[in-house]
């Protein structure tokens, strides 16, 4: 699937992702790469590498330093504004009205049974986020990307080293093991 | 409290920043301690409900900020919030610009990867926290099958998900 990528297409995606998305910041950045990279390829493998490595090095929250990025790059200024403001008003009223309504919101079933299932379906909208991510260095470069992926899993696992750390190494490791391609 | 404080007091927590909560000490430090317009219980349910709404974890102070100074307050955090991501531009822009190069490449395709294992890495302790019961795997492993084998956007998997958590309370069964 994919579609033109105009400015009112690419703010939908953002706002249906700021409003919708449960599970924090790492959920919906998973969502987005889906979006923007597997399903309309707006955003190639490597922009989304660029705008995730920016994110994670720029202070704040990392899911709206993402999307500014990747508006960015989409679409220059405009990009970036839509990107950013639609992606936090959603989640923004919502929260404004959850917490005006605090203890009546925290403690109804029904809305607390949706939550509880979006946030499950937040788990595969990772998991899914993953392979799509992998699926292309592992059939490429299958050892490189075990060199990376695996330690890097370990060391965040673990809370070995910070996400920051481990994408300081692996920048490192890309730097001076460059890429060598089958033709 | 003024808007304008309360702006630059939650804008201090999140320019020092790098993850959602990471802003936390520094938010009760000013506001709980120094300035004593938020309570310790205030604090707690701003974070529990960040957790139970669409977006960042460290769309807390929009709570935190709703606590202090109403509607107004809410929309200073929300501005706390988004006013450091703008510094992304500069940052994408001076990447870009270097991106066509080899190495650069090698080292974009490393971070690629690396980004894969350090969301999966994330998966752990939401799927730990939020895969409480059979019902609720099940639905994790349904919508992880939907969005792998099918080109579905993801909002609909969240919102047929969503859809069966009302159904299961509606029939008494609230997951």
């Amino acid at each position: 699937m994919s579609g033109k990528l105009t400015l009112a297409a690419l703010a939908r995606v953002f706002l249906r992702n700021g409003a919708f998305t449960f599970g924090g910041g790492d959920t919906t950045t998973a969502s987005l790469q889906r979006e923007l990279v597997a399903n309309r390829g707006w955003l190639s493998e490597q922009q989304f590498g660029a705008c995730y490595a920016v994110s994670r090095v720029t202070p704040g929250t990392n899911l709206l330093a993402f999307c500014t990025a990747a508006g960015w790059t989409l679409l220059g200024w405009r990009g970036a504004l839509w990107g950013l403001l639609l992606a936090s008003i959603p989640g923004a009223a919502f929260l404004m009205l959850m917490t005006g309504f605090y203890r009546a919101a925290i403690s109804n079933p029904w809305l607390a049974s949706a939550i509880h299932a979006a946030l499950a379906a937040a788990v595969g909208v990772m998991l899914a986020a993953v392979w799509t991510l992998l699926r292309g260095p592992l059939r490429r470069t299958p050892a490189r990307a075990a060199m990376v992926t695996v330690p890097a899993l370990v060391l965040s696992v673990y809370g070995w080293a910070s996400p920051l750390e481990v994408l300081a190494l692996a920048a490192g490791f890309g730097l001076l093991a460059p890429k060598r391609e089958a033709t | 409290m003024s808007f304008g404080l309360l702006y630059l007091l939650l804008l201090k927590a999140t320019l020092i920043s790098f993850s959602g909560l990471a802003s936390l000490p520094v938010v009760r430090d000013e506001l709980v301690l120094q300035y004593g317009v938020l309570s310790d219980g205030q604090l707690n349910a701003a974070v529990a409900l960040a957790r139970a709404a669409p977006g960042p974890f460290g769309g807390y102070v929009i709570s935190v900020g709703y606590f202090v100074g109403g509607v107004a307050g809410g929309i200073a955090g929300w501005l706390a919030l988004i006013t450091p991501a703008l510094l992304a531009i500069p940052l994408v822009h001076y990447v870009a610009r270097r991106a066509a190069h080899p190495r650069a490449r090698s080292v974009v395709d490393a971070i690629v990867m690396a980004s894969a294992a350090l969301i999966l890495a994330a998966t752990v302790p939401i799927a730990t926290q939020a895969l409480g019961n059979a019902a609720l795997i099940v639905i994790a492993g349904a919508s992880t099958l939907a969005l792998a084998a099918t080109a579905l956007d993801t909002v609909w998997v969240m919102a047929a998900a969503a859809a069966a958590g009302l159904l299961a309370a509606w029939f008494g069964m609230p997951l």
